[in-house]
């Protein structure tokens, strides 16, 4: 895998990790 | 920046495009960098305008008290709209124009990293323009909730707030994409010896401010998905009635909220830091300590965004929080501002548009600067907020912030992307309208949130109809001015007299001091080495 494919990969992650994660996280606490 | 190459950066000659797409289609599929800045400066220029016309419609409106013209909601949704389309429609695409045309340049990278991705990137814009725009022609109309889409007011919203939503999303994973583009050009796409001390301020500027992006977008995302799902699938994250909490929407938003202050300001920071030295003939004064404080200032941006809440009845350690490290922003700003003064000190000074621009900007920025400060000692606050002391302050951040800096960009790197100079006398006199009634406009705002008129009314007590109506004509004025831009603009690309090679004696990145004048379409094929 190139570089820039691993660069990018680790920011999609970042990114996704956080839309999902503070969605998650009010669902986990109202529920 | 200073450097010396071994090998020149490589002008493929034009006829390299047999059998690549020709007039629309050109635009549509390019995967060339300068193609897609072209295309982003563009949109964000018409979106301007679109947002400009809001902007008149709200000042018009409010030039006497009463309502005169439009009725309350129509009002509501030209607020929104207008913050919404200049924010995530006009200044943001802006400096993402500037970051595809010059990061590749100013590196010696032949390209961005994900080509095709870019062109994606920009491609998803105009639909969410779009979306935004047929909103105000669906049941409900427009959103009239503002461009914070604070809950519950959104749960109230029509389908209008569903397709303001799906724009939201639009552009945000628009800007996401465009930053993993920027960070991983920037991180791996170096021509050798370019090591990250040497890279142009405008350039680290954006590495910054992409880091916060894929940070904060989604931060914006997940907001609205919430607001989505409370709005059809029956949850409650922000609704009281379901043990939700209407204040968390707020809490989320600004954390995405205030570091967005600094996605659209750091780019801004960035040009200013080209335009300077360049007329200041001069280096940039303190290279590390601008790298640094835009550093600090990222890193603070992420906790302060109570400071947007004082009102929401936090407790008053939380104010002191939010108090303290907020004025702390104040340091490494000021560190900036000292060291864009200390480049300017005994150089060879020239006042050309662009330098103009980047001086109008060092003071109005600095001036909306002090009213944050004042705004952020939460006493203060809980009196002006929600008053148009904060309109008059964040106009100062965005527009004479945001704004110069960009007039000062498309001034300076006109004559290397279309090998032209434009009018300088019109620039000039662009410049000084545009300052005038810039404070004409907003300067006497202070005033009136002093004094106490909400922002967000369509119609107010006789008391502040003067600083009204000096600031409907102010802003009709500064909305007429930029139609002068347009045409400096276009004169240039149609008939401008030819640039020189190198029209800034005091510019020194890589764009002016080895490659011609006008760029051309593919550079750096063979990547500088530089010592």
């Amino acid at each position: 895998m190139s570089n820039n494919a691993k660069t990018a990969l680790v920011l999609v992650a970042i990114a996704l990790t956080t839309f999902a994660g503070i969605i998650a996280k009010y669902w986990v606490l109202h529920g | 920046m200073s450097a010396v190459l071994d090998q020149h950066g490589h002008a493929a000659p034009h006829g390299e495009h047999r059998g690549h797409p020709s007039g629309v289609m050109r635009w549509i599929t390019t995967t060339n960098h300068k193609d897609i800045g072209t295309l982003y400066l563009w949109f964000s220029f018409i979106m301007f305008m679109v947002g400009g016309v809001m902007a008149l419609v709200i000042r018009t409106e409010l030039f006497s008290p009463g309502l005169q013209w439009v009725d309350p909601d129509f009002f509501n949704q030209m607020t929104t709209m207008h913050g919404l389309i200049m924010v995530f429609g006009a200044i943001m695409p802006a400096f993402v124009g500037f970051a595809n045309w010059q990061i590749p340049l100013m590196i010696g990278a032949p390209d961005m990293a994900f080509a095709r991705m870019n062109n994606w990137s920009f491609w998803i814009l105009p639909f969410a323009g779009a979306l935004l725009i047929i909103a105000f022609f669906v049941p409900g109309g427009a959103p009239g909730v503002g461009w914070t889409m604070y809950a519950p007011l959104t749960v109230q919203m029509g389908i209008g707030m569903d397709l303001t939503i799906f724009a939201v999303h639009l552009l945000g994973m628009s800007s996401i994409m465009g930053s993993i583009n920027i960070i991983t050009t920037i991180l791996n796409m170096r021509a050798p010896g370019m090591t990250l001390l040497r890279m142009p301020l405008f350039v680290w500027t954006w590495l910054i401010t992409a880091y916060l992006l894929v940070a904060a977008m989604p931060v914006l995302a997940g907001a609205v998905t919430m607001t989505l799902t409370d709005r059809h699938f029956g949850t409650t994250f922000f609704n009281a009635a379901g043990g939700g909490d209407p204040v968390l929407y707020q809490h989320i938003f600004w954390f995405f909220g205030h570091p967005e202050v600094y996605i659209i300001a750091l780019p801004a920071f960035g040009v200013i830091s080209q335009v300077i030295p360049a007329f200041s003939r001069k280096p940039l004064f303190g290279y590390a300590s601008m790298v640094y404080a835009t550093s600090a200032i990222a890193i603070l941006s992420f906790i302060v965004w109570a400071h947007h809440m004082y009102t929401v009845g936090m407790p008053v350690q939380g104010q002191l929080f939010f108090m303290y490290v907020t004025t702390l922003i104040a340091v490494p700003t000021g560190v900036k501002v000292f060291n864009w003064a200390a480049t300017m000190w005994k150089g060879s000074l020239t006042f050309e548009t662009p330098m103009l621009f980047a001086i109008g900007f060092l003071f109005l920025f600095t001036l909306g600067g002090f009213t944050g400060l004042v705004l952020s000692i939460a006493a203060v606050d809980i009196q002006l907020h929600d008053t148009y002391y904060v309109v008059a302050h964040f106009h100062y951040v965005m527009v004479a912030g945001a704004l110069f800096s960009a007039f000062a960009g498309v001034y300076f790197w006109l004559p290397k992307w279309t090998g032209r100079m434009y009018d300088e006398t019109l620039g000039k006199i662009h410049f000084w309208l545009t300052m005038i009634f810039f404070n004409v406009t907003f300067f006497v705002q202070h005033f009136a949130g002093l004094a106490g008129m909400p922002r967000r009314i369509p119609d107010y007590p006789l008391m502040f109809e003067t600083w009204n109506r000096i600031s409907s004509i102010g802003a009709w004025g500064f909305g007429l001015s930029q139609l002068l831009f347009l045409y400096v603009v276009l004169k240039a690309i149609s008939s401008g007299a030819k640039a020189p090679e190198k029209p800034w004696e005091g510019a020194d990145s890589l764009e002016w001091t080895h490659l011609p004048t006008p760029v051309p379409h593919h550079t750096w094929e063979t990547q500088p080495v530089l010592h």
